[in-house]
């Protein structure tokens, strides 16, 4: 069912054996320009990575994501959600690849990739590709590029919630699945910031 | 100040259709007016305009409350002036809890007012009278807002705001559609406890169930962008058995 003939990518940076679990956290705060490049080989069966990322651009800064997630063995399970929002002049681009090999059949692998751009200047462009050469597969991806919701936010006018603090919250409810533990007062100063 | 809210000549539209065509509405301290039109009549349009929702523009007349230009307030500005919108529509805040909503809402009020922020406790212990008056179960506390809510149960939550808030000037557009006796008779109960000396409401409703149990000082009728007619409580009956079209 993939498109072409299986070359397996290079080699990654994190290789998962047999019945390991890997966690990776990504968190990019405003004030500066970051490239992260991952790459993930699950090597061998029941491996699993899970991969969660945040980020906040604004002014000029630029971010790229490039995550390669190569399910090497059968029965492996990789998720993966990256929740960002640019604003200022920022540029976002996410790259996100599954590849799932042919023997790694029984494989579960799921990617999400959602933005909210605060400014008309503000670009991100999001490329989810799955790459599936197993028949015996559970994989989804999906990608989201919007707005702050503009009901939500008068919603929150009307009843006394300053429009700064009513998008602070928006805002902070957005990202809430990928901020990591004890760190929420943290984000919340950085989104205050955009 | 004898008048908490004076409309004169109001004119809005909404893209390029005008909608509001000359309204003049005047409501004290204590009022309860009910504004009563056929779908389509604008009633939904002035309670947006009064509480500056975006993409209404005034393009004649003004509005006072307390005296002051309200159309030039911002909406969190009108609100901690004491207007409240009951929404036809309440919106879906997904990720964020009615705890969080209400807490953000009272303490911006109070710090508008000059006023510090209500400790966790007793904010905690009013929101939880409130609840109850309106029979919203205390797990909704926890729920995010208005998310996988029924329609009786949104429209409950607007009026559990409604008593939290306690605003001088509530309006209620179609709070009773789609309400069940039941729900029907909360939402009543929740506008009168409301009511005293200082406070008053506006009700938008196209029929009169809300008004059997809320009973109005003055009604109006409003049709095509104009108060056509303004009276007492036989208005309310007159529409019941002949419509809107004898207007």
């Amino acid at each position: 069912m993939g498109h072409g003939h299986y070359i397996a990518p290079p080699k990654g940076q994190y290789q998962v054996q047999a019945g390991e679990v890997l966690n990776l956290q990504f968190v990019v705060l405003p004030g500066e320009s970051r490239d992260i490049d991952v790459s993930v080989d699950l090597l061998g069966p029941g491996a699993e990575a899970h991969l969660k990322g945040l980020y906040l651009c604004k002014a000029d800064e630029k971010v790229n994501f490039r995550i390669v997630m190569h399910h090497c063995a059968p029965g492996c399970k990789s998720t993966q959600l990256f929740n960002g929002i640019a604003g200022g002049e920022a540029q976002v681009s996410f790259h996100g690849t599954i590849v799932v090999a042919p023997e790694a059949q029984q494989t579960e692998a799921y990617q999400e990739n959602h933005n909210i751009v605060l400014t008309p200047e503000a670009k991100v462009t999001t490329q989810p590709q799955l790459e599936i050469y197993a028949d015996d597969v559970k994989c989804s991806h999906g990608a989201t590029v919007g707005q702050l919701n503009e009901d939500e936010l008068f919603y929150m006018r009307s009843r006394g919630i300053p429009e700064s603090e009513a998008k602070t919250l928006q805002m902070l409810s957005f990202l809430s699945p990928v901020v990591p533990e004890g760190r929420e007062e943290e984000i919340e100063q950085a989104i205050r910031t955009l | 100040m004898d008048k908490l809210l004076e409309i004169h000549n109001l004119h809005a539209r909404v893209e390029d259709k005008e909608i509001l065509r000359g309204i003049n509405l005047e409501i004290g301290p204590g009022e309860v007016h009910a504004i009563m039109g056929p779908n389509g009549a604008g009633k939904s349009t002035l309670g947006a305009v009064l509480t500056g929702k975006p993409g209404y523009e005034v393009t004649e007349g003004s509005i006072l409350y307390k005296g002051q230009d309200l159309l030039a307030m911002a909406p969190e500005e009108r609100a901690w002036a004491g207007l409240f919108l009951s929404f036809q529509y309440p919106v879906e805040i997904p990720g964020v809890t009615i705890t969080a909503f209400m807490k953000a809402a009272v303490n911006a009020k109070r710090k508008a007012a000059g006023q510090p922020e209500m400790k966790a406790g007793d904010f905690l212990k009013l929101m939880k009278e409130k609840m109850a008056f309106v029979q919203m179960k205390p797990e909704f506390a926890k729920r995010e807002v208005n998310v996988g809510f029924s329609g009786g149960e949104k429209k409950r939550n607007e009026i559990f705001q409604m008593a939290l808030l306690e605003p001088d000037l509530s309006l209620l557009d179609e709070t009773d559609s789609g309400l069940d006796v039941d729900a029907l008779k909360i939402v009543a109960d929740g506008v009168n406890a409301l009511r005293s000396p200082s406070k008053s409401a506006i009700i938008v409703t196209h029929y009169q169930k809300l008004l059997e149990y809320v009973q109005p000082d003055v009604v109006h009728v409003l049709k095509a962008g104009q108060i056509v007619k303004t009276g007492g409580r036989e208005l309310i009956d007159a529409i019941e058995t002949k419509g809107f079209d004898q207007f």
